[in-house]
């Protein structure tokens, strides 16, 4: 059996427990990801995805079950000590950057993730030019920008960079947060396609929460489709290839059919 | 041209006393602007660290000894309230009202009486500079150093990887946490050093002025914003440099006008009346710009 890069067994958070208000987030969790796998996560509204992601993060401490990355087991840590393993695009762009900062300290902030922070001057110009190196890939000329304040940049500039951010330090997983449902399609598209060149480039083990079926199709090579803060459904590899946007539909409302008919 | 003379006279003076109230405009700017914290401990942690300092140079203690322990205690009084807001949840200008309010009967007690004077002790300056202590020059030379110096240090630390975080920490909580930094021990910190920066001008002050006053202060932080915000229409707050730079230049400026409007005849009386419709209205330009009526949305800050 490989080693799983992220483990998840019996994630269970349960908001208000006891009163009548009493809602499971999650409700015993069990997603297993291999190394460089790109897993698409869907699911309706209150399904439990951003439970999962942020359960995932450490910014959502579970009431039981247990996480681990890369065989280590992070389910005590805070979210701040699990960032050295893990790197994660928001979905509000104001959130994923620090608005009033320059795009190099940005860069910077970004590089010494989960790292030891010294005394020493930041913004070197080693640094400097390796992050233009960095930036210079996306085309967009936040390369010769460096110290430009990040809140000028467009919303989808803005996720460009924090995409690049999150990847340039090979974490061992990477958290996309439905990443681009903020933007417009055609830079949807754009921030899209850097994703997928910079996860398949760099092999990275991947969580992607979308709301868009055709991203969960055309995307990735598994699918988890979460209801109730279960996983409803699993897609692996093999049976995701050639998989349409209506095969998926059908297999949601069967495996919800059929729970339904248990009287579940 | 009476008024002008005099005020010409008060010139020297008045740079001295804005240089050490620099220290409280920096540990105003330092919560507000880099940590978004909207904090007061200031109030309480200027007369803190007098009262201190007051009491120990008046025990026998090395003044120069006083002036660290006084910061020390400013840090304290910072972190209880940084402490108080995270722990608690409680909103971070209550958690401030909590510790100035506790920390004037803290001052009381360090003291034991309401005034100490200290005149007949040696202070930083006395040491420094012998029987010239009391020219106004000597005084801006030796606080205008150390403040210069107190700047310096700030505006590497900003640039430093740890200072970056600490700005990513005011700039955006999420971020930072997800970047790997401790949002609650920066926090915890920065507002603590903000509270010493206080603190020291307390402790300065004290010995500028020859006595150490439980009283001292009152009004301190409205002062010091108000310096703040008149300096950043001056510097700007583009660049880090800028921000860093702001507290001291507001100062400067900020208390020759006070200086010059009370030698045209305005009342000491009115003087913080005027401060803080000063304050309301610069606060309220933004908002009163623009166009439409209603409620103006709010400032986004912690609470």
């Amino acid at each position: 059996m490989t080693k799983n890069m992220l483990s998840v067994t019996g994630g269970t958070k349960i908001f208000y427990r006891g009163t009548q208000d009493e809602r499971r987030a999650l409700d015993g969790l069990n997603v297993n990801l291999a190394p460089a796998d790109f897993c698409i996560v869907i699911g309706s509204n209150g399904a439990g995805k951003s439970s999962f992601l942020n359960a995932v993060s450490g910014k959502l401490p579970l009431d039981s079950g247990r996480i681990s990355i890369d065989g280590q087991d992070v389910t005590r840590l805070n979210a701040h000590r699990r960032a050295q393993f893990i790197a994660r695009v928001f979905q509000d762009p104001m959130i994923g950057t620090a608005p009033t900062m320059t795009i190099g300290e940005n860069m910077l902030l970004a590089e010494l993730r989960g790292k030891r922070r010294g005394f020493s001057f930041g913004l070197t110009s080693a640094r400097r030019a390796r992050y233009s190196e960095q930036l210079a890939e996306l085309n967009l000329g936040l390369e010769k920008r460096l110290d430009m304040p990040v809140g000028l940049l467009s919303g989808g500039q803005r996720q460009s960079l924090s995409l690049v951010m999150a990847v340039s330090t090979q974490p061992k997983l990477l958290l996309l947060d439905e990443h681009t449902a903020a933007l417009d399609p055609r830079t949807a598209k754009l921030v899209m396609d850097t994703t997928v060149r910079a996860v398949e480039e760099l092999k990275l083990t991947t969580l992607m929460v979308t709301h868009n079926m055709e991203h969960a199709i055309n995307y990735g090579n598994r699918i988890v489709m979460m209801d109730a803060g279960k996983v409803l459904v699993e897609i692996g590899p093999e049976e995701k290839r050639g998989i349409t946007v209506s095969d998926l539909i059908d297999r949601f409302h069967t495996k919800s059919d059929a729970i339904a008919l248990q009287g579940n | 041209m009476d008024v002008f003379t005099s005020f010409y006279g008060l010139i020297p003076v008045t740079i001295a006393q804005s240089l050490i109230v620099a220290f409280v405009v920096l540990g105003v700017m330092l919560p507000f602007r880099i940590l978004n914290f909207p904090d007061l401990t200031s109030e309480g942690a200027f007369p803190l660290g007098g009262c201190v300092c007051g009491t120990l140079i008046a025990g026998g203690v090395n003044p120069f000894l006083a002036c660290f322990v006084a910061l020390i205690c400013g840090f304290i009084a910072g972190c209880s309230t940084a402490f108080i807001h995270l722990r608690f949840k409680i909103n971070t200008l209550l958690a401030g009202i909590l510790v100035m309010t506790m920390l004037y009967s803290i001052n009381l007690r360090i003291m034991g009486r309401t005034n100490i004077p200290l005149f007949t002790y040696d202070t930083v300056f006395t040491l420094l500079a012998g029987a010239l202590a009391n020219l106004p020059w000597v005084k801006i030379l030796i606080v205008g150093i150390l403040i210069l110096l107190v700047v310096a240090a700030m505006l590497y630390f900003f640039m430093s990887e740890k200072g970056t975080s600490m700005r990513a920490v005011g700039a955006s909580p999420d971020m930072a946490e997800a970047q790997g930094i401790n949002v609650g021990t920066a926090t915890i910190i920065g507002v603590g050093a903000a509270s010493a920066l206080s603190a020291t001008g307390g402790s300065i002050m004290v010995q500028t002025q020859g006595f150490a006053d439980v009283n001292m202060g009152f009004g301190i932080l409205i002062n010091g914003l108000a310096a703040l915000i008149i300096g950043e229409a001056i510097t700007g707050r583009q660049t880090i440099l800028r921000q860093v730079l702001a507290p001291v230049v507001g100062s400067l400026v900020y208390y020759q006008l006070i200086s010059f409007c009370l030698t045209l005849g305005l009342a000491p009386a009115d003087l913080k009346f005027a401060t803080g419709a000063f304050v309301l209205l610069m606060l309220a330009l933004p908002n009163l710009r623009k166009s439409g009526g209603g409620f103006a949305v709010r400032e986004k800050v912690r609470e």
